[in-house]
C-alpha cells in the first residue's frame, strides 16, 4: 500500500506542487521573521555586552519609568562620584551624560532621521578603556566646549575630515564644533546604523541639560572582587535614591527590555505569516479533495482488490504528510533567505545590523516546521476520510456529479460557527478582556471558516448574479465560465474562501484606515487654529530645541509661538508620555474643549489637566491630585485643574493628561520641543509666515514647517505608510490565494479534458476557450471578494464603534478605495487564469475525446 | 451559410494519397497508406473495417480533427492541409458536424442550448424554423431544458445528431454513433441519419463496426491495414457482415 501511495505521490506531483508552495510560501515567511528577530535580538545583545563589556558596576538613579523604548532614569548628582570612588575596591569610576545631539551635513540637511531610522545620539567621551567601547580611529578625543568626535560611519558618509567645523543640533540649540577625532564603537563603525557625537563630559553636561548631574556612573572593579560584591559594597554608601547594579544585571535588564521590545515586531510579522498559513488550509484541503475525486476510480479499484478504509486513509494522509515535509523543509531553508531578504529591506532603512551572519535558534526551525507538516495533514484530513468512504462499486460507476455541500446539516454548522466567530468577535471588542485583540482576531479567523463553511451555499447563486453580465458580454464562452463556476459549489466557494480572507483583513483596514484618517483631518481642521507647524522629526527621542521657540517668538510676523512637549512618565502605574505646553499659547490654538476649570490654572508648576473621560473612569474630581512618577524627580503630586473633551488634539492616539510647562520644567532635565506651533500675526500672509519662521529654522535643519494642511497630510502620511506596509505583508496571503485559483483551475481542466475536446471539436477557439477560462476565474474571484468586502465591511465597521467610544465616530466607507478592489480582484483573477487557460486552449483534441 | 447554394456539388469530402504515418523505423505503424477517396454529397457512407485497419483515423483526418502526414483532404473546395488551426476551427464549427460515441454533451448546458452550441459559439442566430424541424423530428420538444445527466443515453445521442445537423453543415462525421446505445436506441440513431439524407438532403460519414448500422447506407467502404480494400453500393447488413468475414480473422 505504501508503494501506491509513493506512485501515487510521483504520479500528482504537478498537482501537489500547489499545496506544497502554499505551505512553503507560509513556513518561509514565519521561519524568516524568526530568523530576523532572533538575528536582531542576538545583536542587541552583543551590543549590549560590548557597551557593558568592562563595566562591573553601574550606579544609576533608582527611579525608573517605563518608557516607548525601555526605561527612562533620572540622573545621578556630581557630589556621588567621589564617594563611589572612595569605596575600597573601585578601581576606577567615572560619570558619564547622555541625550540627543544631530550632526548637520555638509549640504545643510540633518543626519539621520530617529522617527524612522536609528537613533542620533550624543554622549560624553570616558577616559578609562574598560568603561566605554569607544576607540579613536584618528584624532584625538574632545576636549573643551568646542571640540567634538563623530563615529566612522557617519564621518565616512558625510565626508567629515579632522578639523573640520561641523554643526550640531542638541537642545541647547544648533552650534558648530571642530572634529577632534574619529571614533569606532567597539568593532563596528557605528552601532547599528546610530549616530554619534561625542564631547568633553563638562560639554556633554552642558548641552544635554545635565549640569552637575550625570546620567550614570560607570565602575570597575579591582582585581579580584566580585560584581555582586562591590554592588554592595557601593549599595552601602550611596544616598537614597540611587542604586548599584552590576553590569552583568544590566546587560541582562537591557537585552531583556529589547526582547520585549522585539516582542511585537515579531508578534506583528508572525500574524502575517499566520494569515498565509490560515489561507494555505482553503488551498490544501481544496487540492486534497480534488484529487481524491479525480482518484475515485482508483481508490474504488483499490477497495475492490481488498484495501481497507484505514489503508486508503492511510494513504491519502502519507501523501499530506509527505507533501507537508518537503514543503515545509523546503520553507525553512527558503526562511533563511527570507530573513537575508528582509534584513537588506531594514539596511535599506538605515538599520546598519552587523554582520554578524543569521542567528538561528531551535525555535525558527521547529516551530514553521511542525506548524507546516500539521497543518498540511490536518487539511488533507476531511478529503482523507471522504475517500476512505468510496465504496468499491464506484469503480464500475461514471463518477458522478457532486452535487454535495447543499444539506442543512452544513447550513446549520456554518452558521453556528459564524455566530460564533462574530461573537468572540464582540467580545473581543467590547469586553473587558485583557485578550481583547487576540479575541478579535480568533473571532475573525472562526466567521471567516464558518462563511467558508456556507461557501457552498452561498456560491451558486453569487456566482450565478456575477456570472451572468458575462454571459452578455461574451456569449457562449462567457455562459460557460458562469456554469462551470456553479457546477462544483464545494470546490468553487473554497477556492474563494482563501481569497475571501485576504480581501476581507483588507478590506477591514481601509475602512479603519479611511476613518482614521477622516478623524485626524476633521480634528486638525476643527481643532486647530494655528497656521504653522515646526515638526522635529523626533522618534523616541529628540526633539527641537527651545532656542527655535524663543527665536521664533523675536519675529513680529508670528503672532503666537506655543511649545509643545513630551514627558516620559508614570501614571496609574503605567508608563505613558504626558503632553506639555505653554497653557495660554496653546489653547490660542487649539480648542481641547474645557469642561471644567480653566487650562490657564496650569500656569503654576504642580498641576494637570486631565480629560472629562479619564476623570469619569477614575472617579477623580476637579481639585484631586494625581501621583505622576517623573524619572528625573520621582513621584509628585499633581493638582488637577482643568478638564477638556478633546484628548485626540495631543498628538497620535489623543492623551488623558496635559501638564504646563513649568511643571514639565520642574521634573524633567532634557529641555526638547516635539513641535512648536506657530499663528501669524494678523494681515502677514502664508508665503511671509513661512519666510519668518524659516529665517529662524534655517539653522536647525531638523526642524520641517508645515501649514494645518502639511500637517494633517503628514500625520495621514504616517498612517498610509502603515496601511501600505500591512498591505504588502498581506500580499503574500493574497499570492496564496490567487495560486489556489490557479491550481483549482488547473486540476479542474484537467478533469474536463473531455468536454473541453468535445467544445474544441465541434468549433469552439482556443481565444474563446481561453475567454471562458479566465471569466471563470474572474467569478471565483469576484466571489471571494465579495465574501470579503462583506465580512471585512462588518468586522471595519464593528471596530470602528468600539474604537469610537471617545467621540471619534467618523465612520468612513471609502467606496472609491473599494471599487479598486473589485477591478484589482477581476485583474488579478484574469491573471491566475493565464496558464490554466493556455493549458486548456493547447489540449489536443483526439487526446481530449479518446481520454477515458 | 448554405442559402444560395443552388448546383451543389456532387463530392462533398475526398482525401487524395492519404498517409497517416506513426513512429520511424521499426516501429512505424501505417494508420493509413495511400488512400483516394471520394464522400458523395447527399448520400450516407459507412467505413467498415477490422480494429486497427484505420478506419477511425481515415475519419478524423477528413474531418479536421487531425492531420495527415501526406495527402491532401478537402471538405468542399477547402484543402484542408493548408488552412491555420483558427480555420480549421471555424470549418468544424460551420461546415461540419460531429456524432460521437460518448460524450458528446457539454453536462453544464441544456440539451437545447447543446443543439444551439456550434451557432452560439459562432455568435450566429439559428435559423428558428430549421431548428424547429430537427427537434421535432428527433421528439425531444418537452426535454430541451433538461441537463445531459438528466436525459438517456439514447435520448442524449439524439441530441448530438439534432447538433449534428442544427447548423446545416455540409457533412456529418458519426464516430460510432450508435456504439453505447441498446439496439432499440441504435435504430432510432441510425433512422434519424438516414432521415436526414434522405429527407432534408444531408450529407453523413459514419465509422461503424456494426454490419446492420451499415446497412442504413447508401455505401460502404472497407478499410483494412491503412487501405481501402473494398466498396459496396446498397450495402445490406448480410453483405457486409459476409464481406467482413473475409478479413481473416
Amino acid at each position: 500500500m505504501l508503494n501506491v501511495t509513493i506512485k501515487g505521490l510521483l504520479a500528482h506531483k504537478f498537482r501537489l506542487a500547489a499545496t506544497a508552495l502554499a505551505v512553503l510560501l507560509g513556513v518561509a515567511f514565519m521561519a524568516g521573521t524568526l530568523v530576523l528577530t532572533a538575528t536582531i535580538g542576538a545583536t542587541f545583545d552583543g551590543l549590549y555586552a560590548d557597551i557593558n563589556a568592562g563595566t562591573d558596576v553601574q550606579v544609576r538613579s533608582a527611579q525608573a519609568v517605563e518608557g516607548p523604548v525601555g526605561d527612562v532614569r533620572g540622573p545621578v548628582d556630581e557630589s556621588v562620584l567621589p564617594t563611589v570612588q572612595g569605596v575600597d575596591g573601585v578601581r576606577v569610576a567615572e560619570g558619564g551624560v547622555g541625550g540627543y545631539a544631530q550632526f548637520v551635513g555638509k549640504d545643510g540637511k540633518a543626519v539621520g532621521n530617529p522617527s524612522q531610522g536609528a537613533p542620533t545620539l550624543g554622549f560624553s567621551w570616558g577616559d578609562d578603556e574598560a568603561l566605554s567601547p569607544l576607540r579613536l580611529a584618528s584624532g584625538s578625543p574632545p576636549s573643551g566646549p568646542d571640540e567634538v568626535v563623530a563615529d566612522k560611519a557617519t564621518a565616512d558618509k558625510e565626508g567629515f575630515a579632522l578639523g573640520d567645523q561641523v554643526t550640531v543640533l542638541t537642545q541647547s540649540g544648533s552650534k558648530q564644533f571642530t572634529l577632534s577625532g574619529i571614533t569606532r564603537f567597539g568593532n563596528v563603525d557605528s552601532p547599528l546604523g546610530a549616530t554619534l557625537a561625542i564631547f568633553e563630559l563638562s560639554t556633554a553636561q552642558e548641552l544635554f541639560g545635565f549640569p552637575d548631574k550625570f546620567s550614570q556612573i560607570a565602575v570597575a572593579a579591582d582585581e579580584g572582587i566580585s560584581q555582586q560584591e562591590l554592588a554592595d559594597r557601593i549599595t552601602e554608601v550611596l544616598p537614597e535614591g540611587l542604586e548599584a547594579v552590576t553590569g552583568e544585571d544590566l546587560t541582562e535588564e537591557q537585552q531583556s527590555q529589547t526582547r520585549e521590545f522585539l516582542g511585537f515586531f515579531n508578534t506583528f510579522l508572525t500574524a502575517f505569516a499566520v494569515i498565509a498559513l490560515f489561507v494555505g488550509v482553503f488551498l490544501i484541503y481544496n487540492t486534497f479533495s480534488i484529487i481524491v475525486a479525480q482518484r475515485t476510480k482508483e481508490m474504488a479499484l483499490l477497495r475492490a482488490l481488498g484495501a481497507s478504509r484505514r489503508q486508503v486513509l492511510t494513504s491519502v494522509m502519507v501523501e499530506a504528510f509527505v507533501t507537508g515535509v518537503v514543503a515545509s523543509v523546503v520553507g525553512v531553508v527558503i526562511g533563511f533567505g527570507v530573513a537575508i531578504v528582509l534584513r537588506s529591506a531594514l539596511a535599506g532603512l538605515g538599520f546598519d545590523i552587523p554582520a554578524e551572519g543569521l542567528t538561528i535558534e531551535p525555535n525558527a526551525v521547529v516551530i514553521p516546521f511542525l506548524i507546516g507538516v500539521v497543518i498540511t495533514v490536518l487539511s488533507a484530513l476531511f478529503p482523507a476520510r471522504k475517500a476512505s468512504r468510496i465504496p468499491p462499486v464506484a469503480a464500475m460507476r461514471d463518477i458522478a456529479v457532486d452535487d454535495s455541500g447543499q444539506s442543512v446539516a452544513r447550513i446549520v454548522a456554518g452558521a453556528i460557527i459564524t455566530l460564533l466567530g462574530l461573537a468572540l468577535t464582540a467580545l473581543g471588542l467590547f469586553g473587558s478582556s485583557d485578550n481583547g485583540l487576540a479575541a478579535v482576531g480568533g473571532g475573525l479567523a472562526v466567521t471567516f471558516l464558518g462563511v467558508a463553511v456556507l461557501g457552498p451555499i452561498i456560491a451558486p447563486p453569487v456566482a450565478a448574479v456575477v456570472g451572468t453580465p458575462m454571459g452578455w458580454i461574451r456569449g457562449i464562452s462567457g455562459h460557460l465560465a458562469r456554469e462551470n463556476a456553479m457546477r462544483n459549489p464545494k470546490r468553487t466557494s473554497a477556492t474563494a474562501a482563501a481569497l475571501m480572507i485576504g480581501v476581507g483583513v483588507v478590506a477591514c483596514i481601509i475602512v479603519l484606515a479611511a476613518t482614521i484618517t477622516t478623524s485626524v483631518r476633521g480634528t486638525v481642521d476643527k481643532g486647530f487654529v494655528g497656521d504653522f507647524v515646526v515638526q522635529s522629526n523626533a522618534g523616541f527621542q529628540g526633539g527641537l530645541s527651545p532656542e527655535v521657540a524663543s527665536a521664533l517668538d523675536q519675529q513680529p510676523d508670528l503672532a503666537i509661538v506655543a511649545e509643545f512637549r513630551s514627558a516620559p512618565a508614570q501614571v496609574n502605574g503605567s508608563g505613558t508620555l504626558v503632553p506639555a505646553v505653554d497653557p495660554t499659547a496653546f489653547s490660542q490654538l487649539a480648542d481641547l474643549e474645557v469642561i471644567q476649570g480653566s487650562l490657564s490654572d496650569l500656569e503654576p508648576a504642580g498641576t494637570v489637566a486631565v480629560s472629562e473621560d479619564k476623570l469619569d473612569d477614575e472617579n477623580w474630581a476637579l481639585g484631586d491630585t494625581v501621583e505622576v512618577i517623573f524619572p528625573d524627580t520621582g513621584p509628585q503630586q499633581l493638582k488637577i485643574v482643568a478638564t477638556y473633551d478633546k484628548p485626540e488634539l495631543l498628538g497620535p492616539g489623543g492623551s488623558p493628561y496635559l501638564i504646563g510647562l513649568s511643571t514639565y520644567d520642574a521634573n524633567s532635565q532634557v529641555q526638547l520641543d516635539s513641535s512648536v506651533f506657530v499663528k501669524l500675526a494678523s494681515g502677514v500672509s502664508l508665503e511671509q509666515g513661512r519666510a519668518a519662521i524659516e529665517s529662524v529654522t534655517d539653522a536647525y535643519p531638523n526642524a520641517d514647517v508645515q501649514t494645518k494642511q502639511e500637517f494633517a497630510d503628514a500625520i495621514v502620511g504616517q498612517i498610509t505608510q502603515l496601511v501600505v506596509l500591512v498591505y504588502a505583508l498581506l500580499g503574500l496571503a493574497i499570492i496564496i490565494a490567487l495560486i489556489g485559483i490557479v491550481n483549482t483551475l488547473a486540476l479542474s481542466i484537467f478533469e474536463r479534458t473531455r468536454e473541453l475536446g468535445l467544445l474544441r471539436a465541434v468549433g469552439m477557439s482556443r481565444s474563446q476557450l481561453r475567454t471562458s477560462v479566465r471569466y471563470e476565474a474572474v467569478i471565483i474571484a469576484l466571489l471571494g471578494t465579495f465574501l470579503g468586502l462583506v465580512l471585512g465591511l462588518v468586522f471595519g465597521v464593528a471596530l470602528v464603534v468600539a474604537l469610537g467610544d471617545n467621540g471619534s465616530a467618523d465612520l468612513t466607507i471609502p467606496v472609491s478605495q473599494l471599487v479598486v478592489v473589485v477591478i484589482l480582484a477581476i485583474i488579478a483573477g484574469a491573471l491566475s487564469a493565464i496558464l490554466p487557460a493556455r493549458r486548456a486552449s493547447r489540449l489536443n483534441i483526439l487526446h481530449a475525446i479518446q481520454t477515458e | 451559410m448554405t442559402t444560395t447554394t443552388t448546383a451543389p456539388p456532387s463530392i462533398a469530402a475526398r482525401a487524395v494519397d492519404a498517409y497517416k504515418i506513426y513512429g520511424k523505423g521499426d516501429t512505424e505503424v501505417r494508420a493509413l497508406n495511400g488512400v483516394t477517396v471520394d464522400f458523395p454529397a447527399r448520400a450516407y457512407t459507412a467505413i467498415m473495417g477490422p480494429s486497427g485497419s484505420g478506419k477511425s483515423t481515415l475519419m478524423q483526418c477528413v474531418a479536421g480533427l487531425d492531420s495527415l502526414t501526406s495527402g491532401q483532404v478537402f471538405i468542399g473546395d477547402a484543402d484542408l492541409s493548408s488552412l491555420s488551426e483558427k480555420q480549421l476551427t471555424l470549418l468544424r464549427r460551420d461546415k461540419i458536424g460531429f456524432v460521437f460515441q460518448s460524450y458528446n454533451l457539454v453536462p453544464t448546458l441544456t440539451a437545447g442550448e447543446n443543439i444551439t452550441l456550434p451557432m452560439d459559439l459562432a455568435g450566429r442566430k439559428p435559423d428558428q424554423a430549421w431548428l424547429d424541424q430537427i427537434i421535432s423530428t428527433i421528439g425531444l420538444g418537452d426535454r430541451l431544458h433538461h441537463r445531459p445527466s438528466e436525459l438517456s443515453g439514447g435520448q442524449q445521442q439524439r441530441v448530438a445528431v439534432a447538433r449534428a445537423l442544427a447548423s446545416r453543415p455540409e457533412i456529418i462525421f458519426g464516430d460510432e454513433p450508435t456504439g453505447n446505445l441498446d439496439s432499440r436506441s441504435g435504430v432510432e440513431i441510425l433512422t434519424f441519419l438516414r432521415e436526414a439524407v434522405s429527407e432534408l438532403g444531408q450529407t453523413v460519414v459514419m465509422v461503424t463496426h456494426d454490419p446492420n448500422a451499415a446497412g442504413y447506407a447508401d455505401q460502404a467502404l472497407f478499410l483494412a491495414d491503412g487501405q481501402i480494400v473494398d466498396r459496396m453500393e446498397q450495402p445490406t447488413a448480410d453483405r457486409v457482415l459476409d464481406r467482413m468475414k473475409q478479413f481473416g480473422r
